[in-house]
């Protein structure tokens, strides 16, 4: 099989206090095909950044450790300088400029030229030879078996079609040593899913060396010379061609540490409280393709996949984030989304993940966050005043605040502090408390438990069980932790390409989650 | 908190503070100096405020000053019309003023949420071609009163119209207070502090602190149910308003009513004002107003005499617009280093 | 979609020839007359306008800075009075300095610009506002006083300051021996319309080439340019010293053919016309082309040379038709922005 092309050797990189690989290595020989596995979170993008030299990279403060590349120790700054060493990528979303053509695409920074005007002006400023170009890019296209007229805008052919430019863009590279491939299936269906395999497997066989991401387990068998799983950064485990086993990948991935469920199971009436008729929602990197969900009453609902397969579109495209097709039912009655003000009136109400950007009032104190919400937003704690304009009742503010803050073991010096000082779990649990004030009847909470410390993690979950129980309000949790929404939840939803692939009891296999999260079984019944 | 003094004011402060050392040696008349800074700071003062709410909403910069300003106009030119004099006449100008500024507010507040994120430049352009729209009202408005009109020959309003006869100076003129050779315009003062007030206190109230939520966090206001577009439409309304009122106090000082170009002058000193007293665009407090259009005013209406006693007129109003528009450059850099921080 | 733009992009030259047509008949001036205006007008501003051209394709927007490319060229030619330099080598002094400056100053700008992503549009009318002033403070204080003054005839009696006139005729009689072309009265110099030519085959062959489909590229989608190899900052530099160097060049066309500089106000608002002019051949903020800056001239200053003539005639008030004017070109800047900015939010 020959040498090594890239050997990476214990690499390290963290974003701010956050170690997001631990310790990697990894090396791929000259035409060989590299699996890497693993689930949100665990480095795999993080590593293909660092070895395509993505800026984000360098702008956190770099990495350690030594990536080799053939034979030379390197340390890849830009994406220019990773082409330039014959490095290519092809991305989850796709790298192609929509307003352009196939062919243009294609050829772009590798563009034929005519030289009317002669050497003179270097070949940046030559003009572009684009019936060269279109045959080029025809031939390409050609060698991976697919048909375009390459004269389309790219944004007016298909998903299917954008993928195979975006490889035959890499494939057309004349010096391509190294392809990184981060979920390139994704978006295919079998047989084109097939055809790439196929590709990949010539284009690895003239030399090339390919680091292929994916989730779909059997493709990696397929394809791959040795595999290599990712778990929180860290590289748990490499099998040889010979060695490959779906079920053991698949347990590698997720993890075995499972602990008993906590929670008695409920016998409840299934009531629908919310209803989603074939409800796609376009939000960028999450797209939710035509739900079909049932949410009933009194129960916490667990949303599940791994990062980019829609766990957080359902709530986000319910208040009106993002724009929506299909029906979404609210008691039976059809809500329009865009009005986010009469969707909270109507009790339905989200926290959000991404708690700096949407989830808090950084600059304000604890006490206006917790009360915000119930202020403004439904006009709770307001008193006449003897004249017309109505105004804060200060007092009760302070008891509810008070209480909250005992309640729910929020850590900070007053409730005039600001929020932005303080940590992640006690900022969560400020948002609960906000929540809570809005009594909602349906609350969606998005990933509670992203960068909170492990006591306050408890905290939240219980608060949640808590609030569900005892106020009655059905929860939807859309989560990447499996273990914590076994722990709360009646059932968990797992998501898979922005689809629903399964809805299964919190006392699942793993196994059978496993399978739900990369859509290998919802695929025989497709 | 971080309204400490910066290094911006630091260096404007001491700029300041050499003016006023370098006027005294050319031997200029250092208490006339401060009674006029105390005028120009109030003169202008309204004005500077009327940034505050728009800034605070979120919606960025008030480039559309001119928008306020034309309403302010339009209100001071049916004072005078209806003949209108003394404080009473002021007032009547400044309330004739608020219904075409709401008026023309809603509007400029339904084009500036059409462009949210590119706010500024549009804004710049809406004032820009507001202002010949309202060249042809001018001209052809049907005033009758023989003093705003040109004199002959001419159609329409004249670009400048004297408020000697009607309500010229009645805020400087009021409770002047003599401190040796310096006077302070008592009046005056106490009417910018009132302003200052309302605009404080209504930051106080419900709707005014949902504004600076807004202002701060759009995503987190809309997850809780607030209409983000109501409370920017709110804001650049009442920037509009507040900017009327600022040009009837400007004009009231300077004795005429400037119509046709104009106005377009006033918008870039006033965001330059409220930048140099510290804002950096996101959160507007009233001090980042006072104390910017103090340093801003003081510096220019030093810098008028000292540019003649050194024979080069024009110096002034150069060095003053090319503080204006660095300080606004300065403002955009450092915005956008701390937003990507 | 594609039909939708198409109407996009129609809707504003139509409204335009109608408001032309109407003029034309109100103001009833003769054809030749109007014809011999706006081809003299064409001449000394197509280049600026195509100046906008590459800014708008790498998704920066209207490049109001373009005004300090002209203020360069003001400013050479003022400098290279002041050390007695006339005739055909002064000219050539004029041009090669102020191409050289423009280049050197486009590169400042771009890096500046680089530096306030997503608010190019709004920085370069500050930065356009502030190099004014600058370039006052120069000529107003600086002549006399800092930079020494060789040639007396271009300050005022006082010493201090240039005055606000000066003649370039010495330059321009240069260019009109080489041979001219006469539109009704006007000369036009052959040289210059070469350069006319030039400068349109020049922006629209770099657009064909690998580098313009690097523009392309970055101005359609910039984090995917970054991600496939092209150094997006680097381009976006090279655009704005391009239209920089484009904008000095067309002033420089433009003060051979009036003959004389009114040294503070030559330059003054010329990047909005510029800018509207491009708009009123159809262009957006996302995309223009050669053709759009050809047809823009011709429609915005037929509507120039027409509407004080029609106020006059209609109304016995050339200011109305003077306001009217200025409301066009102002307003069909307000109009792209909005109609352009609403578009994209609508598109995400």
């Amino acid at each position: 099989m020959g040498e090594y092309v890239l050997e990476v050797r214990n690499l390290e990189k963290y974003y701010g206090q956050n170690k997001v690989l631990d310790k990697v290595s990894l090396s791929v020989r000259k035409g060989e095909i590299c699996g890497l596995i693993g689930a949100n979170g665990s480095g795999k993008s993080t590593l293909m950044n660092i070895l395509f030299g993505n800026s984000i990279i360098a702008g956190t403060g770099g990495y350690s450790g030594d990536v080799v590349f053939e034979g030379e120790k390197v340390q890849i700054s830009t994406t220019t300088e990773a082409i330039g060493r014959g490095i290519g990528m092809i991305y989850q979303e796709f790298m192609l400029i929509p307003e352009m053509t196939v062919a243009e695409n294609i050829k772009l920074t590798r563009e034929n030229t005519k030289r009317i005007f002669g050497r003179a002006l270097g070949s940046e400023l030559s003009y572009v030879d684009w019936k060269k170009d279109s045959e080029d890019a025809a031939a390409v296209l050609e060698q991976l078996g697919f048909q375009i007229d390459n004269s389309y805008l790219v944004k007016n052919i298909s998903v299917n079609a954008k993928q195979f430019v975006e490889i035959a863009r890499e494939v057309n590279k004349q010096d391509l040593k190294l392809l990184l491939l981060d979920e390139p299936t994704a978006v295919l269906n079998d047989e084109d899913a097939g055809k790439l395999m196929k590709v990949l497997k010539e284009l690895a066989k003239k030399g090339t060396s390919i680091i292929f991401c994916s989730h779909r387990l059997h493709e990696i068998c397929e394809v791959c010379d040795h595999v290599t799983v990712l778990r929180d950064g860290k590289a748990v485990s490499d099998y040889g061609r010979e060695e490959l086993d779906m079920r053991a990948l698949a347990r590698d991935m997720i993890g075995y540490d499972v602990t008993a469920v906590k929670k008695e199971r409920r016998n409840q009436e299934k009531k629908a409280v919310l209803s989603f008729r074939d409800f796609s929602v376009y939000m960028p990197g999450e797209f939710l393709d035509r739900l079909n969900l049932e949410v009933y009453e009194g129960e916490i609902l667990g949303l599940t996949s791994l990062s980019g397969h829609g766990k957080l579109a359902a709530g986000y495209g319910v208040m009106g984030q993002f724009p929506v097709m299909g029906e979404f039912l609210y008691g039976g009655a059809s809500m329009d989304v865009k009005n986010v003000r009469k969707t909270i009136e109507h009790g339905i109400f989200l926290l959000p993940d991404d708690r700096k950007n949407m989830g808090l009032l950084l600059e304000h104190s604890v006490r206006d966050n917790i009360v915000f919400s119930g202020f403004y937003g439904r006009n709770l704690f307001q008193k006449k005043a003897g004249y017309i304009f109505s105004v804060k009742d200060k007092k009760e503010i302070e008891r509810y605040v008070k209480e909250q803050i005992e309640k729910l073991d929020i850590k900070c010096g007053s409730p005039d502090q600001k929020v932005k000082e303080l940590s992640g779990g006690n900022q969560q649990k400020v948002c609960i408390a906000r929540a809570v004030l809005v009594a909602p009847k349906v609350l969606f909470v998005m990933e509670p438990t992203r960068g909170v410390d492990i006591g306050a993690k408890e905290k939240i979950l219980d608060m949640l069980v808590q609030i569900n129980r005892e106020q009655g309000t059905t929860i939807v949790v859309a989560s990447s932790e499996l273990e914590e929404l076994k722990r709360i939840s009646d059932r968990i939803a797992v998501f898979c390409e922005g689809r629903l692939s399964q809805i299964l009891p919190p006392d699942a296999s793993d196994e059978e989650f496993a399978f739900a999260f990369t859509g290998e079984e919802g695929e025989d019944g497709q | 908190m971080d309204s400490k003094i910066k290094l911006p004011q630091i260096i404007i402060t001491a700029f300041m503070a050499g003016l006023f050392v370098l006027a005294a040696l050319l031997g200029m008349d250092i208490p006339e100096l401060i009674s006029g800074s105390f005028t120009k700071f109030v003169m202008n003062g309204v004005l500077v405020l009327a940034m505050i709410p728009m800034i605070n909403a979120g919606v960025g910069m008030n480039f559309g000053l001119p928008v306020g300003i034309v309403a302010g106009l339009l209100g001071m030119c049916m004072a005078i019309q209806l003949r209108m004099t003394g404080i009473a006449g002021f007032l009547g100008a400044v309330a004739l003023s608020v219904v075409p500024a709401v008026i023309l507010g809603l509007i400029y507040a339904k084009i500036l949420n059409m462009v949210k994120g590119k706010e500024d430049i549009a804004a710049i352009f809406i004032g820009y071609s507001f202002i010949p729209i309202m060249n042809f009202v001018w001209t052809v408005a049907p005033f009758t009163n023989r003093e705003m009109l040109y004199p002959v020959g001419a159609e329409g309003l004249r670009p400048k119209i004297s408020l000697e006869n009607y309500f010229g100076s009645v805020l400087n003129e009021l409770f002047v207070l003599k401190l040796g050779k310096i006077s302070v315009p008592l009046g005056l003062l106490l009417a910018y502090a009132a302003v200052c007030l309302l605009v404080y206190g209504f930051f106080k109230t419900k709707s005014g602190s949902v504004m600076l939520a807004v202002g701060e966090n759009e995503k987190f206001c809309q997850l809780s149910g607030i209409r983000i577009d109501r409370v920017r439409t709110t804001a650049i309304v009442l920037s509009t308003v507040i900017g009327a009122a600022g040009i009837c106090v400007y004009a009231q000082t300077y004795g005429f009513v400037e119509l046709y170009n104009a106005p377009l002058s006033h918008s870039f000193p006033a965001v330059s004002a409220i930048l140099i007293g510290g804002c950096i665009g996101r959160q507007a407090k009233i001090s980042h107003a006072v104390l910017g259009t103090y340093l801003y005013q003081t510096i220019y209406l030093l810098s008028a005499p000292i540019a003649n006693a050194i024979l080069i007129p024009q110096m002034s109003e150069i060095v003053r617009m090319i503080i204006t528009n660095g300080i606004i450059l300065y403002a955009f850099l450092k915005q956008e280093r701390r937003r990507r921080q | 979609m594609m039909k939708k733009v198409r109407k996009d992009e129609l809707i504003v030259p139509v409204t335009f020839i109608v408001f032309s047509i109407l003029c034309f008949f109100l103001s009833g001036i003769s054809f030749m007359f109007l014809a011999e205006q706006v081809a003299l007008r064409f001449i000394r501003n197509i280049i600026l306008v195509l100046a906008l051209i590459f800014p708008i394709m790498a998704g920066m927007g209207l490049n109001f800075a373009v005004v300090i490319g002209t203020m360069i060229t003001q400013a050479s030619f003022i400098i290279v009075l002041n050390f007695n330099l006339t005739g055909g080598r002064g000219a050539a002094l004029v041009l090669a300095v102020s191409l050289v400056a423009a280049a050197g100053v486009g590169c400042v700008i771009g890096r500046l610009l680089n530096k306030v992503r997503g608010r190019e549009m709004v920085t370069s009318i500050v930065v356009g506002f502030l190099a004014n002033y600058i370039y006052q403070l120069i000529f107003v204080a600086g002549f006399g006083t800092v930079i020494h003054v060789f040639n007396k005839k271009l300050v005022l009696s006082t010493g201090i300051g240039v005055k606000n006139m000066v003649d370039l005729k010495t330059f321009k009689e240069v260019f009109d021996n080489l041979g001219v072309f006469r539109i009704g009265e006007a000369k036009i110099s052959m040289l210059l319309l070469a350069m006319i030519i030039v400068c349109g085959f020049f922006v629209f062959y770099l657009m064909r080439t690998p580098l313009g489909q690097k523009i392309r590229a970055v101005g359609m989608s910039e984090g995917k340019s970054a991600n496939i190899g092209i150094d997006t900052d680097r381009i976006r530099v090279i655009v704005i010293v391009l239209s920089t160097v484009l904008a000095a060049l067309g002033q420089f066309v433009y003060l051979q053919n009036i003959g004389s500089l009114n040294v503070y106000t030559e330059h003054l608002d010329t990047e909005k016309f510029a800018c509207a002019a491009l708009l009123a051949g159809g262009a957006s903020i996302r995309k223009a082309g050669v053709k759009n800056a050809f047809i823009g001239v011709v429609l915005l200053h037929t509507l120039f040379v027409l509407s004080p003539l029609a106020g006059r005639n209609a109304f016995a008030n050339a200011s109305l038709g003077e306001y009217f004017r200025s409301f066009v070109a102002y307003g069909i800047i307000a109009f792209a922005l909005v109609v352009n900015l609403r578009l994209e939010r609508k598109g995400e």
